[in-house]
């Protein structure tokens, strides 16, 4: 269901993961561990090392599991001239996530998951942290509201609606 | 699809006490796994007592939302 796609930001760039493109070449690793990691979550800490050095990796990515894009919208532009590269792959991805529709799914007894490019405010009107993925409750009793934390299993909450 | 209607950002509304409003481009798939045919808007259920889950039917005015 999770497509498990996932971004990580510093000031400089933003890194795309999108696991189902990843051939395991291992070369991010071997190169970065302090970055990208594989034994622990998140698996990229992205303040681990310089913007350049991340890029350097990301560039040697055989497929484009890791993309990135600037930050600064006119880096963007010049990059993205370049044939085949990171920053070009990942305007591509980002564009065609932004044109899709977002994605409720109604859990059975459970939350709504969401998942896409979307923004949530809460009842003050304030926007929350934009996230790709979020669960919103749907049984009334969350202690984290808007977003699901689980009680729907301890107070037994049934959806009546499937 | 025109330019516009890609653009339209999804923004989903906390309302004090009461549904989840949701608005733009976005798809409901049910508790059954069948795809809504909703246009534009929909208000969503937040206090688990709709009797039309998932979307609200104003249940929440008398058993209330834990905001």
């Amino acid at each position: 269901m999770d497509s498990g796609n996932r971004e990580y930001s510093n000031k400089e760039i933003t890194v795309f993961w999108q696991p189902s493109k990843c051939i395991h070449a291992t070369s991010c690793y071997r190169d970065l561990i302090e970055v990208f990691n594989p034994r622990v979550r998140p698996w990229i800490n992205i303040d681990g090392a310089s913007t350049e050095k991340i890029i350097k990796v990301i560039n040697s990515c055989p497929t484009d599991a890791l993309t990135y894009k600037w930050i600064d919208p006119e880096k963007n532009k010049l990059a993205s001239n370049e044939k085949n590269s990171k920053v070009k792959q990942a305007l591509e991805y980002e564009s065609k996530l932004n044109n899709e529709p977002v994605r409720i799914k109604v859990m059975a007894d459970g939350p709504l998951v969401v998942q896409g490019v979307f923004t949530v405010l809460n009842s003050l009107g304030m926007e929350l942290k934009a996230m790709s993925a979020v669960s919103f409750c749907r049984c009334g009793a969350s202690d984290k509201m808007p977003y699901c934390d689980g009680q729907h299993r301890k107070i037994g909450f049934s959806s009546n609606d499937y | 699809m025109d330019e516009k209607e890609k653009r339209k950002p999804t923004l989903f509304k906390q309302v004090l006490n009461g549904p989840l409003h949701v608005s733009g481009n976005f798809v409901i798939i049910d508790a059954s796994g069948d795809k809504l045919d909703i246009k534009d808007e929909a208000w969503l259920c937040r206090c688990g007592g709709s009797s039309n889950k998932p979307f609200c039917d104003n249940t929440h005015k008398t058993i209330g939302v834990k905001d």
